[in-house]
């Protein structure tokens, strides 16, 4: 009898209204999360023969510095400073080739002859992806394996070849090409065998294994120190917008694909927390609306509460009927909310397998969804029966 | 209130005033002159005074259990549920204290005359019907006093001598006393007691 007295008090419009703008946000604020989580994995790695979280950095060259060529090196002191940012894991240096190097192909092979002037760099293994096997080097091997960036491929393919009217070559078949390396320096000449074994994105740079160009500049080496003039730096998250700020504050030139990444991972996460915050002002909203018609329809009901708590109904019971109504309506909406997400996130999930290799995330919806719902139902819960007792108290 | 309104009064200014159960008092004044009130006081539903107003000799009090099981009262102004019926009016109390039966009340509808009306909304009724359903509620929970707030007002002399006849009977039954308030002398129940306001 009590629920049917108090059913009569309901403006269903209302909460109607309050069910689908509460579903709107819920949906918006869960699916946006959710996206946040499915997407990271793809803002924070990118394939490569390179670590994800590494980058090249040199200095800017300007029309001053390709006079006075000291200022493209590094000092020690920026090196420590560019250690202690806090984005920063970890920094290493290239090694240099002290020596000359001719690279020459086999007269037997069906390759065409060629013969070229080569440099060498070489940074610690443990930054390249390239399997572990392929890129060893010692004292007894006559095999160095190279990795080479993978525009040279393209430069000869598409410039090269076609103007010598030379066949054109993949990744597999350059890979196949056996040639040799003569190396030579402080009064000493050998020859080795090579391939290449990788190609790079990221390092414009011929690069060989640590320790063959170790040991080769204390064989072939001159003298003089190498200087550094090429950092690769380790971060702790690629896509921090710190890093743009300050490679751009001390003009350090940073790859451009990793720059335009992360400039756009910086847009996608700016994106994503704007529409968060959209998502939380229309919560806010429904939750202001809900309460605002709750006081109405104590304002209006005012004598059937206060009558009700007169004739014996403690005002437990009352505010009883308007705590389930809200929260049911709370629970619902939220349910819907999650269903939605729930359908979009499958839509969307299938077009990230077709446009990337793309491994599914936790499914955190859920989650998110009842964290929600149970922090909406206790405010509610409390604030209902705040409102009935002191509508039924203070007017004695 | 103020001392000159209050100074001819039997309650208002005393050192005490004791309602025993099982005794019906009549509470007499010119309308204004607090007898709702003091109704109210008794009720636990205007702390509006100063003094004390002791239960048996206890001073704290559940107004919760002393209106479900100590305390009845007729409204002056009925306090009734427009928007229900008048079966579901009664039913809305006796579901708290569950102290009859549906065909006891039935009975009592049918006794007071409301029969035809049993299912009418409460908001279609004339004031005289509805200060017997008013009544009829006040009925359906034990006390150990009943209080009636002019609640003859609005009925006829027949309504009155069957309403009154009613009400002395259940207070019989659980010993209870009536704690009446009217404008003048009232001759529905043998009075121990007339107090002036």
């Amino acid at each position: 009898m009590l629920k049917k007295l108090q059913k009569k008090t309901l403006v269903k419009t209302q909460l109607f209204g309050y069910m689908l703008t509460l579903l709107i946000g819920v949906f918006i604020i869960v699916s946006t999360i959710q996206l946040f989580i499915d997407v990271k994995p793809l803002i924070n790695e990118k394939t490569d023969v390179f670590n994800a979280k590494t980058a090249v950095i040199s200095k800017q060259v300007s029309v001053f510095k390709s006079i006075d060529k000291q200022k493209i090196y590094f000092k020690p002191n920026e090196l420590e400073e560019l250690k202690a940012q806090p984005f920063v894991k970890n920094i290493s240096v290239f090694n240099n080739a002290n020596f000359k190097i001719k690279a020459f192909s086999n007269q037997s092979e069906s390759i065409p002859l060629f013969q070229t002037d080569l440099f060498f760099e070489s940074i610690p293994d443990d930054y390249l992806d390239v399997k572990s096997e392929d890129w060893q080097w010692n004292q007894t091997e006559n095999f160095v394996p190279i990795v080479i960036p993978e525009s040279y491929l393209t430069l000869y393919n598409f410039g090269f070849a076609e103007s010598q009217g030379l066949p054109v070559l993949s990744k597999n078949t350059i890979s196949q090409i056996a040639f040799n390396l003569k190396v030579s320096g402080n009064s000493n000449t050998e020859v080795y065998s090579s391939k290449i074994v990788g190609f790079s994105n990221k390092i414009n740079s011929i690069l060989v294994p640590e320790a063959f160009l170790s040991y080769a500049n204390t064989k072939f080496g001159r003298a003089d120190t190498s200087r550094i003039s090429r950092v690769l730096v380790e971060f702790n998250n690629p896509s921090d917008e710190n890093i743009l700020r300050y490679f751009n504050d001390n003009n350090y030139d940073i790859s451009k694909e990793k720059l335009e990444f992360s400039k756009l991972s910086f847009f996608f996460k700016s994106g994503l927390i704007f529409i968060t915050g959209i998502a939380l002002v229309i919560i806010a909203l429904s939750i202001a609306f809900i309460l605002l018609s709750f006081n109405l329809i104590i304002q209006k009901n005012k004598d059937v509460i206060v009558n009700l708590y007169t004739i014996g109904y403690t005002y437990q019971s009352i505010a009883k009927f308007y705590q389930i109504v809200i929260s049911v309506t709370t629970v619902i909406a939220v349910v819907f909310g999650i269903a939605i997400s729930y359908y979009i996130r499958s839509e969307y999930i299938k077009k990230f397998n077709t446009f990337f290799d793309f491994s599914e995330s936790n499914n955190q919806i859920v989650i998110i969804g009842c964290v929600l719902a149970i922090i909406l139902v206790s405010i509610y819960n409390v604030y209902i029966i705040n409102n009935i007792k002191n509508t039924v108290t203070k007017t004695r | 209130m103020s001392e000159d309104e209050v100074s001819t009064s039997d309650i208002y200014m005393q050192p005490n005033v004791v309602f025993n159960s099982g005794k019906n008092y009549l509470i007499k004044a010119n309308s204004g002159h607090g007898k709702t009130s003091i109704l109210n006081f008794i009720y636990g539903s205007s702390t509006n005074y100063e003094g004390k107003i002791n239960y048996n000799s206890d001073t704290e009090i559940n107004v919760i259990s002393l209106r479900k099981t100590k305390l009845s009262y007729v409204f002056q102004d009925y306090k009734l549920f427009p928007s229900l019926s008048v079966f579901q009016n009664i039913i809305l109390k006796n579901n708290l204290t569950h102290h009859k039966t549906q065909d006891q009340i039935d009975a009592l509808i049918n006794h007071l005359n409301l029969g035809h009306k049993r299912d009418s909304l409460v908001e279609n009724l004339s004031l005289g019907q509805k200060q017997r359903v008013a009544i009829i509620r006040a009925l359906c929970q034990p006390f150990h006093f009943i209080l009636l707030d002019e609640p003859f007002s609005h009925l006829d002399p027949t309504n009155i001598k069957i309403v009154s006849a009613l009400i002395q009977k259940e207070a019989k039954q659980q010993n209870a006393g009536i704690i009446m308030t009217a404008l003048d002398e009232v001759f529905a129940f043998n009075f121990d007691t007339t107090i002036n306001l």
